[in-house]
Protein backbone atom coordinates (compact mmCIF):
# COMPACT_ATOMS: atom_id res chain seq x y z
CA UNK A 1 0.00 0.00 0.00
CA UNK A 2 1.18 3.42 -0.41
CA UNK A 3 0.69 6.04 2.35
CA UNK A 4 0.46 9.84 1.08
CA UNK A 5 1.87 12.96 3.10
CA UNK A 6 -1.60 13.49 4.16
CA UNK A 7 -1.56 10.58 6.42
CA UNK A 8 -0.95 12.67 9.95
CA UNK A 9 -0.53 9.52 12.37
CA UNK A 10 -4.12 8.71 14.09
CA UNK A 11 -3.62 5.08 14.01
CA UNK A 12 -6.90 4.19 13.14
CA UNK A 13 -5.47 2.24 10.07
CA UNK A 14 -2.99 0.14 12.53
CA UNK A 15 -6.26 -0.48 14.86
CA UNK A 16 -7.97 -1.76 12.10
CA UNK A 17 -5.36 -3.91 10.11
CA UNK A 18 -6.63 -7.81 10.56
CA UNK A 19 -2.82 -8.64 9.84
CA UNK A 20 -1.08 -6.49 12.65
CA UNK A 21 0.65 -4.94 9.54
CA UNK A 22 0.67 -1.29 10.63
CA UNK A 23 3.10 0.59 12.27
CA UNK A 24 2.66 3.86 13.31
CA UNK A 25 4.89 6.57 14.07
CA UNK A 26 3.75 10.32 13.22
CA UNK A 27 2.61 8.07 9.91
CA UNK A 28 1.59 4.80 9.06
CA UNK A 29 4.02 1.97 7.64
CA UNK A 30 3.45 -1.07 6.54
CA UNK A 31 5.16 -4.22 6.50
CA UNK A 32 5.94 -7.43 5.49
CA UNK A 33 2.78 -8.87 7.04
CA UNK A 34 0.36 -6.25 4.70
CA UNK A 35 -1.52 -8.51 2.21
CA UNK A 36 -2.73 -5.31 0.23
CA UNK A 37 -6.46 -6.37 1.93
CA UNK A 38 -7.29 -2.80 1.38
CA UNK A 39 -9.14 -2.27 5.24
CA UNK A 40 -6.99 0.48 6.27
CA UNK A 41 -8.31 2.48 2.96
CA UNK A 42 -11.68 2.51 4.28
CA UNK A 43 -10.47 3.56 7.61
CA UNK A 44 -8.25 6.10 6.56
CA UNK A 45 -10.28 9.67 7.44
CA UNK A 46 -7.68 11.65 5.07
CA UNK A 47 -8.01 8.95 2.06
CA UNK A 48 -4.30 9.06 2.11
CA UNK A 49 -3.79 4.94 1.36
CA UNK A 50 -3.76 3.81 -1.83
CA UNK A 51 -3.01 0.55 -3.48
CA UNK A 52 0.42 0.06 -4.93
CA UNK A 53 0.33 0.93 -8.87
CA UNK B 1 -38.86 19.49 8.20
CA UNK B 2 -36.17 17.43 6.98
CA UNK B 3 -32.70 17.96 8.17
CA UNK B 4 -29.73 16.34 6.43
CA UNK B 5 -26.32 16.32 8.81
CA UNK B 6 -22.86 15.66 6.89
CA UNK B 7 -20.58 13.73 9.45
CA UNK B 8 -21.28 11.39 12.08
CA UNK B 9 -18.89 13.05 14.89
CA UNK B 10 -19.74 13.85 18.05
CA UNK B 11 -20.99 17.61 16.49
CA UNK B 12 -23.33 15.76 14.35
CA UNK B 13 -24.48 12.98 16.37
CA UNK B 14 -25.85 15.51 19.18
CA UNK B 15 -26.69 17.91 16.65
CA UNK B 16 -29.22 14.70 15.08
CA UNK B 17 -30.44 13.72 18.54
CA UNK B 18 -31.79 17.27 19.46
CA UNK B 19 -33.68 17.62 15.95
CA UNK B 20 -35.04 14.14 15.86
CA UNK B 21 -36.04 14.96 19.37
CA UNK B 22 -37.29 18.12 17.73
CA UNK B 23 -39.13 16.24 14.91
CA UNK B 24 -37.37 16.86 12.49
CA UNK B 25 -36.69 14.02 10.07
CA UNK B 26 -33.21 12.83 10.03
CA UNK B 27 -30.27 11.76 7.68
CA UNK B 28 -26.55 11.52 8.64
CA UNK B 29 -23.88 10.63 6.38
CA UNK B 30 -20.83 9.60 7.48
CA UNK B 31 -17.93 8.85 4.83
CA UNK B 32 -16.09 6.42 7.00
CA UNK B 33 -17.30 2.98 7.80
CA UNK B 34 -17.78 3.84 11.88
CA UNK B 35 -19.63 6.59 13.75
CA UNK B 36 -18.57 8.87 16.28
CA UNK B 37 -15.73 10.48 15.04
CA UNK B 38 -13.07 11.21 16.57
CA UNK B 39 -14.98 10.30 19.60
CA UNK B 40 -15.44 7.22 19.49
CA UNK B 41 -13.57 3.68 20.62
CA UNK B 42 -10.60 1.80 18.99
CA UNK B 43 -10.16 -1.60 19.51
CA UNK B 44 -7.09 -2.54 19.94
CA UNK B 45 -5.16 -5.77 21.19
CA UNK B 46 -8.15 -6.27 23.66
CA UNK B 47 -7.79 -2.79 24.68
CA UNK B 48 -10.46 -0.23 24.16
CA UNK B 49 -8.62 3.00 22.56
CA UNK B 50 -9.99 5.83 21.31
CA UNK B 51 -9.89 7.28 17.66
CA UNK B 52 -9.25 10.79 18.85
CA UNK B 53 -10.25 12.37 22.34
CA UNK B 54 -9.07 10.67 25.27
CA UNK B 55 -11.84 8.67 27.78
CA UNK B 56 -12.67 11.90 29.11
CA UNK B 57 -15.34 14.74 29.58
CA UNK B 58 -13.73 17.71 30.09
CA UNK B 59 -16.27 19.08 32.86
CA UNK B 60 -17.27 15.34 33.97
CA UNK B 61 -21.04 14.66 34.98
CA UNK B 62 -21.98 18.55 35.34
CA UNK B 63 -20.60 20.21 32.33
CA UNK B 64 -22.37 21.76 29.09
CA UNK B 65 -22.14 18.20 27.37
CA UNK B 66 -23.38 15.92 30.63
CA UNK B 67 -26.39 18.03 30.56
CA UNK B 68 -27.16 17.97 26.88
CA UNK B 69 -26.86 13.77 27.10
CA UNK B 70 -29.18 14.36 30.17
CA UNK B 71 -31.78 16.38 28.81
CA UNK B 72 -31.78 14.14 25.70
CA UNK B 73 -32.57 11.09 27.94
CA UNK B 74 -29.12 9.30 26.63
CA UNK B 75 -28.04 6.65 28.72
CA UNK B 76 -24.33 7.56 29.62
CA UNK B 77 -22.30 6.82 33.19
CA UNK B 78 -20.06 9.83 33.50
CA UNK B 79 -17.71 8.66 36.31
CA UNK B 80 -16.67 12.15 37.96
CA UNK B 81 -12.52 11.96 38.82
CA UNK B 82 -11.44 12.13 42.31
CA UNK B 83 -8.98 13.35 42.38
CA UNK B 84 -10.03 15.96 39.71
CA UNK B 85 -6.30 16.54 39.18
CA UNK B 86 -2.92 16.29 40.71
CA UNK B 87 -0.08 17.89 39.74
CA UNK B 88 3.43 16.36 39.60
CA UNK B 89 6.10 18.77 41.35
CA UNK B 90 9.75 18.92 39.73
CA UNK B 91 10.94 17.29 42.28
CA UNK B 92 8.54 14.62 41.56
CA UNK B 93 6.11 15.45 45.34
CA UNK B 94 2.30 15.11 43.83
CA UNK B 95 0.10 17.83 45.12
CA UNK B 96 -3.79 18.44 44.35
CA UNK B 97 -4.56 20.60 41.58
CA UNK B 98 -6.12 23.16 44.27
CA UNK B 99 -2.92 23.58 46.14
CA UNK B 100 -1.19 24.92 42.78
CA UNK B 101 -1.54 28.21 45.09
CA UNK B 102 0.79 27.65 48.00
CA UNK B 103 3.81 26.81 45.73
CA UNK B 104 3.55 30.22 44.75
CA UNK B 105 5.41 32.99 46.98
CA UNK B 106 2.19 34.55 49.83
CA UNK B 107 2.47 37.90 47.55
CA UNK B 108 1.60 36.04 44.70
CA UNK B 109 -0.76 34.23 46.39
CA UNK B 110 -3.05 37.26 46.92
CA UNK B 111 -2.22 38.69 43.92
CA UNK B 112 -3.99 35.71 41.85
CA UNK B 113 -7.14 35.89 44.61
CA UNK B 114 -7.79 39.61 43.18
CA UNK B 115 -6.41 39.50 39.68
CA UNK B 116 -8.63 36.62 38.89
CA UNK B 117 -11.21 37.50 40.61
CA UNK B 118 -10.88 41.18 39.09
CA UNK B 119 -10.07 39.57 35.49
CA UNK B 120 -13.47 36.65 35.49
CA UNK B 121 -15.58 39.71 36.63
CA UNK B 122 -14.21 42.25 33.54
CA UNK B 123 -12.39 39.75 31.05
CA UNK B 124 -9.83 41.03 29.11
CA UNK B 125 -10.82 42.48 25.76
CA UNK B 126 -7.79 43.50 24.08
CA UNK B 127 -5.58 40.27 21.96
CA UNK B 128 -3.37 39.38 25.36
CA UNK B 129 -2.62 35.96 25.19
CA UNK B 130 -2.97 33.65 28.53
CA UNK B 131 1.47 33.56 28.74
CA UNK B 132 1.05 37.74 27.97
CA UNK B 133 -1.46 37.66 31.13
CA UNK B 134 0.54 35.75 33.41
CA UNK B 135 3.69 37.65 32.65
CA UNK B 136 1.55 40.91 33.27
CA UNK B 137 0.78 39.92 36.51
CA UNK B 138 2.57 37.36 38.16
CA UNK B 139 5.95 36.62 35.93
CA UNK B 140 6.28 33.41 37.63
CA UNK B 141 8.00 30.40 36.55
CA UNK B 142 5.60 27.85 38.49
CA UNK B 143 2.62 29.53 36.87
CA UNK B 144 3.72 30.09 33.19
CA UNK B 145 4.61 26.12 33.36
CA UNK B 146 1.36 24.52 34.97
CA UNK B 147 -0.51 27.13 32.22
CA UNK B 148 1.36 25.24 29.47
CA UNK B 149 0.48 21.96 31.14
CA UNK B 150 -2.99 22.87 31.66
CA UNK B 151 -3.41 24.47 27.93
CA UNK B 152 -1.75 21.50 26.40
CA UNK B 153 -3.58 18.97 28.23
CA UNK B 154 -7.11 20.36 27.90
CA UNK B 155 -6.73 22.22 24.39
CA UNK B 156 -3.50 21.32 22.41
CA UNK B 157 -2.07 25.06 22.93
CA UNK B 158 0.30 26.49 24.74
CA UNK B 159 -0.46 29.48 26.56
CA UNK B 160 0.81 31.51 24.11
CA UNK B 161 -1.73 30.52 21.42
CA UNK B 162 -4.84 30.70 23.44
CA UNK B 163 -6.15 34.32 23.96
CA UNK B 164 -6.69 34.92 27.96
CA UNK B 165 -10.37 35.88 27.79
CA UNK B 166 -10.86 32.57 26.45
CA UNK B 167 -8.82 30.77 29.17
CA UNK B 168 -10.53 33.15 31.76
CA UNK B 169 -14.07 31.50 30.08
CA UNK B 170 -12.29 28.65 30.45
CA UNK B 171 -11.36 29.36 33.86
CA UNK B 172 -14.80 30.45 35.13
CA UNK B 173 -16.39 26.97 33.47
CA UNK B 174 -13.52 25.22 35.80
CA UNK B 175 -15.63 27.03 38.88
CA UNK B 176 -19.27 26.38 37.75
CA UNK B 177 -19.22 22.62 36.33
CA UNK B 178 -15.40 21.21 37.95
CA UNK B 179 -13.50 19.13 36.82
CA UNK B 180 -13.76 15.92 34.65
CA UNK B 181 -15.22 12.64 34.35
CA UNK B 182 -14.73 9.30 32.31
CA UNK B 183 -17.42 8.09 30.47
CA UNK B 184 -18.06 4.03 31.52
CA UNK B 185 -17.34 1.96 28.45
CA UNK B 186 -15.06 4.90 26.51
CA UNK B 187 -16.08 7.66 24.01
CA UNK B 188 -18.06 4.89 22.53
CA UNK B 189 -20.40 4.98 25.20
CA UNK B 190 -21.63 8.28 24.50
CA UNK B 191 -21.65 8.52 20.61
CA UNK B 192 -23.18 5.12 20.96
CA UNK B 193 -26.02 6.53 23.23
CA UNK B 194 -26.69 9.11 20.63
CA UNK B 195 -26.88 6.64 17.33
CA UNK B 196 -29.49 5.02 19.53
CA UNK B 197 -31.61 8.11 20.45
CA UNK B 198 -31.64 8.97 16.69
CA UNK B 199 -32.36 5.56 15.37
CA UNK B 200 -35.15 5.27 18.05
CA UNK B 201 -36.43 8.83 16.66
CA UNK B 202 -36.65 7.47 13.25
CA UNK B 203 -33.51 8.99 12.30
CA UNK B 204 -30.93 7.36 9.90
CA UNK B 205 -27.44 7.09 9.83
CA UNK B 206 -25.36 6.03 6.70
CA UNK B 207 -21.87 4.79 6.85
CA UNK B 208 -19.20 4.72 4.09
CA UNK B 209 -22.09 7.97 2.35
CA UNK B 210 -19.69 10.68 1.72
CA UNK B 211 -21.19 13.77 0.40
CA UNK B 212 -19.93 14.90 -2.87
CA UNK B 213 -21.93 18.33 -3.48
CA UNK B 214 -24.03 20.64 -0.86
CA UNK B 215 -27.11 21.49 -3.51
CA UNK B 216 -27.48 25.68 -3.16
CA UNK B 217 -29.67 28.21 -4.86
CA UNK B 218 -29.74 31.63 -4.73
CA UNK B 219 -27.52 31.61 -1.45
CA UNK B 220 -29.76 28.86 -0.07
CA UNK B 221 -28.65 25.52 1.46
CA UNK B 222 -31.29 23.14 -0.84
CA UNK B 223 -29.83 19.51 -0.05
CA UNK B 224 -27.10 17.45 -1.02
CA UNK B 225 -25.66 15.16 -3.22
CA UNK B 226 -24.78 11.43 -1.86
CA UNK B 227 -23.57 8.68 -4.54
CA UNK B 228 -24.66 10.49 -7.10
CA UNK B 229 -27.88 10.57 -5.22
CA UNK B 230 -30.05 14.43 -4.53
CA UNK B 231 -31.72 14.59 -1.31
CA UNK B 232 -33.25 17.84 -0.43
CA UNK B 233 -33.45 18.94 2.76
CA UNK B 234 -35.19 22.19 4.91
CA UNK B 235 -31.71 22.41 6.59
CA UNK B 236 -28.01 21.22 6.02
CA UNK B 237 -25.38 21.24 8.84
CA UNK B 238 -21.95 20.15 8.42
CA UNK B 239 -20.12 18.76 11.11
CA UNK B 240 -16.79 18.81 9.04
CA UNK B 241 -15.60 22.29 9.48
CA UNK B 242 -15.96 25.64 7.99
CA UNK B 243 -13.09 24.84 5.53
CA UNK B 244 -14.05 21.13 4.57
CA UNK B 245 -17.69 22.69 4.13
CA UNK B 246 -16.39 25.79 1.91
CA UNK B 247 -15.23 22.77 -0.49
CA UNK B 248 -18.56 21.16 -0.87
CA UNK B 249 -20.34 23.82 -2.82
CA UNK B 250 -19.13 27.14 -4.55
CA UNK B 251 -18.19 29.67 -2.35
CA UNK B 252 -17.85 33.35 -3.22
CA UNK B 253 -18.16 35.09 -0.28
CA UNK B 254 -14.52 36.41 -0.15
CA UNK B 255 -14.37 38.08 3.75
CA UNK B 256 -16.04 34.26 5.00
CA UNK B 257 -13.42 32.62 2.85
CA UNK B 258 -10.43 34.67 3.92
CA UNK B 259 -11.89 34.33 7.65
CA UNK B 260 -12.01 30.79 8.31
CA UNK B 261 -8.40 30.14 5.79
CA UNK B 262 -7.05 32.00 9.24
CA UNK B 263 -8.64 29.23 11.16
CA UNK B 264 -5.41 27.38 13.05
CA UNK B 265 -6.28 23.63 13.99
CA UNK B 266 -4.44 22.69 16.93
CA UNK B 267 -2.53 19.22 16.79
CA UNK B 268 -1.25 17.05 19.39
CA UNK B 269 0.09 13.45 20.03
CA UNK B 270 -1.13 10.72 22.06
CA UNK B 271 0.70 7.90 23.51
CA UNK B 272 -1.19 5.00 24.75
CA UNK B 273 0.60 3.02 27.52
CA UNK B 274 -0.36 -0.38 28.69
CA UNK B 275 0.90 -1.89 32.35
CA UNK B 276 0.44 -4.16 34.58
CA UNK B 277 0.54 -2.18 37.94
CA UNK B 278 -1.46 1.53 37.75
CA UNK B 279 1.41 4.36 36.72
CA UNK B 280 -1.14 7.21 38.65
CA UNK B 281 -3.23 4.63 40.84
CA UNK B 282 -6.45 7.55 39.43
CA UNK B 283 -8.52 8.28 37.43
CA UNK B 284 -7.95 12.29 37.70
CA UNK B 285 -5.75 14.10 35.33
CA UNK B 286 -1.80 13.72 36.44
CA UNK B 287 -0.36 17.07 34.75
CA UNK B 288 3.25 17.04 34.36
CA UNK B 289 4.16 20.89 34.17
CA UNK B 290 7.88 19.88 33.85
CA UNK B 291 8.28 17.58 31.26
CA UNK B 292 9.52 18.96 27.92
CA UNK B 293 6.56 17.89 25.86
CA UNK B 294 4.12 15.48 27.66
CA UNK B 295 1.42 17.93 29.65
CA UNK B 296 -0.51 15.71 31.45
CA UNK B 297 -1.70 12.00 31.54
CA UNK B 298 -4.76 10.16 32.34
CA UNK B 299 -5.24 6.48 33.82
CA UNK B 300 -8.61 5.51 32.34
CA UNK B 301 -8.67 2.28 33.87
CA UNK B 302 -8.82 3.15 37.32
CA UNK B 303 -12.51 4.61 36.43
CA UNK B 304 -13.54 1.69 33.96
CA UNK B 305 -11.45 -1.38 34.25
CA UNK B 306 -13.18 -2.49 31.13
CA UNK B 307 -11.36 -0.66 29.02
CA UNK B 308 -8.40 -2.82 29.29
CA UNK B 309 -8.17 -6.53 29.30
CA UNK B 310 -8.38 -7.88 32.69
CA UNK B 311 -4.92 -7.30 34.51
CA UNK B 312 -4.03 -4.62 32.71
CA UNK B 313 -3.95 -0.68 33.09
CA UNK B 314 -4.58 1.65 30.22
CA UNK B 315 -2.53 4.93 30.14
CA UNK B 316 -3.17 7.73 27.96
CA UNK B 317 -0.02 10.68 27.58
CA UNK B 318 -1.25 14.02 25.83
CA UNK B 319 0.99 16.39 24.50
CA UNK B 320 0.55 19.26 22.42
CA UNK B 321 2.69 19.42 19.29
CA UNK B 322 4.80 22.01 19.51
CA UNK B 323 6.69 21.93 16.59
CA UNK B 324 6.68 20.61 12.59
CA UNK B 325 8.41 17.71 13.01
CA UNK B 326 6.12 15.20 14.65
CA UNK B 327 8.83 12.52 14.90
CA UNK B 328 11.33 14.79 17.02
CA UNK B 329 7.78 15.37 19.18
CA UNK B 330 7.11 11.74 19.85
CA UNK B 331 10.84 10.85 20.99
CA UNK B 332 10.48 13.68 23.12
CA UNK B 333 7.03 12.64 24.88
CA UNK B 334 8.94 8.92 25.03
CA UNK B 335 11.68 10.17 26.85
CA UNK B 336 9.81 12.44 29.51
CA UNK B 337 7.34 9.41 30.32
CA UNK B 338 10.63 7.35 31.00
CA UNK B 339 11.47 9.81 33.52
CA UNK B 340 8.81 10.23 35.13
CA UNK B 341 7.67 6.58 35.63
CA UNK B 342 12.14 5.44 35.75
CA UNK B 343 10.97 2.24 37.84
CA UNK B 344 7.81 0.84 36.38
CA UNK B 345 7.23 -1.56 33.30
CA UNK B 346 4.86 -0.24 30.89
CA UNK B 347 4.34 -1.32 26.89
CA UNK B 348 4.02 1.69 24.73
CA UNK B 349 0.60 0.15 22.80
CA UNK B 350 -0.22 3.48 19.95
CA UNK B 351 1.32 6.37 19.04
CA UNK B 352 -1.41 8.36 17.84
CA UNK B 353 -1.08 12.42 16.10
CA UNK B 354 -3.21 14.87 15.15
CA UNK B 355 -2.68 17.52 12.70
CA UNK B 356 -3.85 18.85 9.39
CA UNK B 357 -7.18 17.41 8.06
CA UNK B 358 -7.45 15.09 11.02
CA UNK B 359 -6.33 17.60 13.87
CA UNK B 360 -7.23 17.86 17.69
CA UNK B 361 -9.73 20.90 17.15
CA UNK B 362 -10.15 22.22 13.79
CA UNK B 363 -10.76 25.17 15.40
CA UNK B 364 -8.19 25.83 17.95
CA UNK B 365 -9.85 27.26 20.90
CA UNK B 366 -10.52 30.79 20.88
CA UNK B 367 -10.61 31.24 17.16
CA UNK B 368 -13.91 29.40 16.47
CA UNK B 369 -16.44 31.36 14.53
CA UNK B 370 -19.57 30.10 15.05
CA UNK B 371 -22.63 28.05 13.37
CA UNK B 372 -23.44 30.31 10.58
CA UNK B 373 -22.05 30.46 7.26
CA UNK B 374 -22.81 32.99 4.08
CA UNK B 375 -25.34 30.49 2.73
CA UNK B 376 -28.76 30.16 4.60
CA UNK B 377 -29.64 26.73 5.81
CA UNK B 378 -26.18 25.93 6.06
CA UNK B 379 -24.46 25.58 9.33
CA UNK B 380 -21.44 24.31 11.01
CA UNK B 381 -21.02 22.11 14.51
CA UNK B 382 -18.24 19.89 15.80
CA UNK B 383 -14.52 20.54 16.86
CA UNK B 384 -14.88 23.55 13.81
CA UNK B 385 -17.60 25.96 15.81
CA UNK B 386 -17.35 24.93 19.56
CA UNK B 387 -18.79 27.85 22.31
CA UNK B 388 -16.54 29.88 24.27
CA UNK B 389 -15.23 28.44 27.09
CA UNK B 390 -16.15 25.31 25.79
CA UNK B 391 -12.68 22.82 26.50
CA UNK B 392 -12.95 20.15 23.65
CA UNK B 393 -15.96 18.30 23.75
CA UNK B 394 -17.85 20.36 25.96
CA UNK B 395 -17.16 23.55 23.36
CA UNK B 396 -19.13 20.79 20.97
CA UNK B 397 -21.88 20.77 23.51
CA UNK B 398 -21.91 24.50 23.85
CA UNK B 399 -21.61 25.16 19.80
CA UNK B 400 -24.72 22.49 19.19
CA UNK B 401 -26.84 24.58 21.71
CA UNK B 402 -26.06 27.71 20.25
CA UNK B 403 -26.71 26.12 16.69
CA UNK B 404 -30.52 25.31 18.72
CA UNK B 405 -31.03 28.44 20.12
CA UNK B 406 -30.22 29.96 16.64
CA UNK B 407 -32.70 28.03 14.75
CA UNK B 408 -35.36 28.06 17.84
CA UNK B 409 -35.41 24.44 19.16
CA UNK B 410 -34.66 24.39 22.97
Amino acid sequence: MKVSGDCVGCGQCAAYCPFDAIIVFASAFMNEKCTQCGKCIDYCPLGAISEDE
Amino acid sequence: MKAVIIGAGLGGLLTGAKLAGAGYSVEIFEKLPFTGGRFTNLPYKGFKLSTGALHMIPHGSRGPLAQMLREMGANVNIIDSEPMAVIRKENGEIIPFHDFRNELPLTKQAKLVTVLAYSLKFRPTDDITFRGWILKYFDDDFLLKLADSFCGWSLSLQAQDVPAREMLEIINNMYRYKGSGVPAGGCSAVTGALYEIIESKGGKIYTHSCVEKIIVNNDIAQGVIVKGNQIDADIVISDIGHIGTSSLYDCTDKEYLDKIQNLKPSRGIKICLSSDEPLIGHSGVYFTPYAKRVNGINEVTNADPSLAPPGKHLIMAHQAMISDDARKEIDLGLLDIAQLFPYKKYEVLLIQSYSDGWPVNRASSGSDTGNATPIKNLYIVGDGAKGHGGIEVEGVALGVGNLMKEIGIY
